[in-house]
């Protein structure tokens, strides 16, 4: 957060290349400065690479961050004029928007999820509500406030006894629904999946969630590739639409497996854009051990 | 309630008066969804987002029930 904070500042006061020069350092610092961050990026790095990482290796995977984060500021402010973006799967999304009753699009903490506000640039009229935690909410709308008053999200905080059903008024206008599905909030029950050769754990409930909802899900991510370039990711997860419910655990399980399966491919594909800053596969081993 | 969640606890064991979210039984939101899913099926009234009287309203068995009751158009 803290990351985050600094970063805002200098984009908003020195410009995209200005501030670009002053990521380097920023990186550095990090690199140094914080040997938890540093760890978990070695771990993940050796998994994705197959090869112990290099000092570069990770200075380039902070970097990577650091610049995802500073280019948010201006993704916020609409200045797509700064980047290049290609699009996948921008016409699945929209077919499956057409059916007028909305659809959630599950991310991660995988490139840049702000990257879709680029969507919006050729007046198509996408509609997006992010689902996150109450804190995380508070936080970031603070900062686009900050950083564009008219950029304020709808956002929906987690943790109110009617959260599922604002989900659902959303949906019924035809809104996208978006969220971070890669990380437990402690309570969800978790499903055992394979990233990236190894054992970890996702949790059911965003899943869980779209099903009883019977809506279609997708899967988004933007790739940060670097310089000013960005490839937008939209790939089919499930649709609930006609999942009966005695049909529904074993729909929610295959929808999960194929979201693993996809962050599997695209950390392979961009391995600098993996943004779990901590170790990912021990921390849901740790959490199957003791279901609290 | 016990049969669209797949709860592992007989009716008679739910107090009517048991808070239903986070503690005493320990539904969780989406649980609270499936709930208002079921409801607005079988009796006709939509639960509303953001409405002052839901905390109220899925507080217990009995102040859910006391709701459907006073609402409910089929």
């Amino acid at each position: 957060m803290l990351m985050l904070r600094v970063m805002t500042w200098i984009s908003l006061r020195l410009g995209r290349r200005a501030g670009r020069l002053v990521l380097h350092p920023i990186a550095g610092y990090f690199l140094l400065f914080a040997p938890a961050s540093r760890r978990a990026s070695s771990a993940y790095l050796r998994r994705v690479l197959a090869r112990p990482p290099r000092w570069r290796d990770l200075y380039r995977h902070i970097f990577t961050f650091a610049a995802t984060i500073h280019d948010r500021v201006y993704l916020i402010n609409r200045r797509f004029d700064l980047f290049e973006f290609e699009v996948h799967g921008e016409e699945m999304l929209q077919r499956l928007l057409a059916g007028g009753k909305g659809l959630f699009l599950m991310g991660a903490h995988l490139g840049s999820f702000e990257a879709i506000r680029a969507l919006g640039r050729k007046d198509t009229d996408f509609r997006v509500a992010m689902l996150m935690h109450e804190d995380n909410a508070r936080k970031i709308n603070a900062m686009l406030a900050a950083i564009n008053p008219e950029a304020v999200q709808d956002i929906i905080g987690l943790g109110h006894i009617d959260s599922m059903l604002t989900v659902q008024q959303r949906l019924d206008q035809g809104c996208i629904v978006g969220m971070l599905a890669d990380r437990t909030p402690g309570n969800d029950t978790l499903c055992p999946v394979r990233i990236l050769g190894a054992d970890a754990n996702l949790p059911r409930g965003p899943f869980r969630m779209a099903a009883l909802l019977r809506r279609p899900v997708a899967f988004m991510t933007g790739l940060y590739l670097g310089g000013n370039r960005y490839a937008i990711h939209f790939d089919r997860l499930a649709d609930f639409s006609t999942v009966a419910r005695g049909e529904r655990d074993a729909a929610v399980e295959l929808a999960i497996t194929r979201y693993a399966a996809l962050l599997d491919q695209y950390c392979r594909e961009a391995p600098y854009n993996w943004f779990n800053f901590f170790d990912f596969w021990q921390a849901s081993a740790a959490a199957t051990a003791s279901p609290t | 309630m016990i049969e669209c969640l797949n709860l592992e606890v007989t009716a008679e064991q739910i107090a009517p008066d048991a808070p239903l979210y986070g503690d005493g039984l320990g539904l969780d939101s989406i649980d609270v969804l499936e709930v208002a899913l079921v409801v607005s099926k079988r009796y006709g009234l939509q639960l509303q987002s953001g409405s002052a009287d839901n905390p109220h309203i899925f507080k217990s068995l009995r102040s859910l029930s006391d709701h459907i009751a006073a609402q409910r158009t089929r």
